[in-house]
């Protein structure tokens, strides 16, 4: 019961424009978590205390786990260089402009605020450069490859392959 | 955090990779029968962008075409700020698309 209606309190936020993932780690605190900081990370006047945190000394979970639960938990996940409202690079804007096309929530983290989160990104996906998006949990590709698969319609099969689910 | 990313700028100027570096590492890789790099970078060599016709890309995909450019490119990745691989394209596709383009449909 709860779980079901953790679940509906989650898809609520999924069904906003643009789903931030919190930098929190288990599952369950993600959920909880998710219902404090969607509005928090951007606010300029928040103090760095009351920020999601990426401190896990003192948790088993590592930042691979966290990406691969990003990557399971969003339909669209992309790691880029700011966030989508404020992207901090021409790629990662072009990236976003792309997917925003399509009127889907999208996951999003900015690697720009964690080199070790950066890194871990790079060697889950084997990919030297960002913004990097996955669809479904699959690996896509950087800018060119969204752009391109938008220009051609794949990235439009891609989308609905999860939707019609 | 500011700080390190002067540091990080001021040694990409310095060790600046040239257009001519990130070509001929394309070129022994992935023996392209058409290549161009363009330095994007306004002269600090940290940012390209290439286009690419190799028969090496038969029956992949772009995801994997990419993946092979970036890997022709890994020593010079680490000076490389950005790379925007504009064109992955086999042979047969890009005489494809040059009749295409040079051929206005009517």
């Amino acid at each position: 019961m709860a779980r079901v209606l953790s679940n509906m309190l989650f898809k609520g936020f999924r069904s906003m424009e643009y789903t931030r993932a919190t930098a929190s780690a288990s599952g369950s605190f993600l959920q909880h978590g998710m219902r404090f900081s969607t509005s928090v990370p951007n606010d300029p006047d928040t103090h760095d205390d009351f920020k999601p945190t990426n401190k896990l000394e003192s948790s088993e979970i590592t930042l691979k786990d966290i990406v691969e639960q990003d990557v399971k938990e969003n339909h669209v996940m992309i790691y880029m260089k700011g966030d989508p409202e404020q992207p901090r690079c021409g790629f990662s804007s072009l990236a976003v402009r792309v997917l925003s096309e399509y009127r889907v929530p999208i996951g999003s983290r900015n690697i720009l605020e964690d080199p070790e989160l950066k890194n871990a990104v790079k060697a889950f996906s084997m990919w030297p450069t960002f913004p990097q998006i996955f669809i479904n949990g699959e690996f896509i590709g950087g800018s060119d490859i969204i752009l391109n698969m938008h220009q051609n319609g794949e990235l439009k099969e891609k989308l609905k392959a999860k939707s019609s689910e | 955090m500011q700080l390190v990313v002067v540091k990080k700028l001021q040694r990409e100027r310095i060790m600046g990779v040239t257009k001519e570096q990130v070509e001929s590492a394309l070129r022994s890789k992935l023996s392209p029968s058409h290549i161009e790099v363009i330095d994007t970078s306004g002269g600090c060599g940290a940012s390209f962008k290439v286009e690419v016709v190799s028969e090496q890309f038969e029956g992949k995909r772009l995801l994997e075409r990419h993946r092979m450019v970036n890997g022709a490119l890994v020593e010079e990745m680490k000076d490389i700020h950005a790379l925007s691989i504009t064109k992955a394209l086999t042979p047969d596709q890009w005489n494809k698309q040059q009749s295409q383009t040079s051929q206005p449909v009517a």
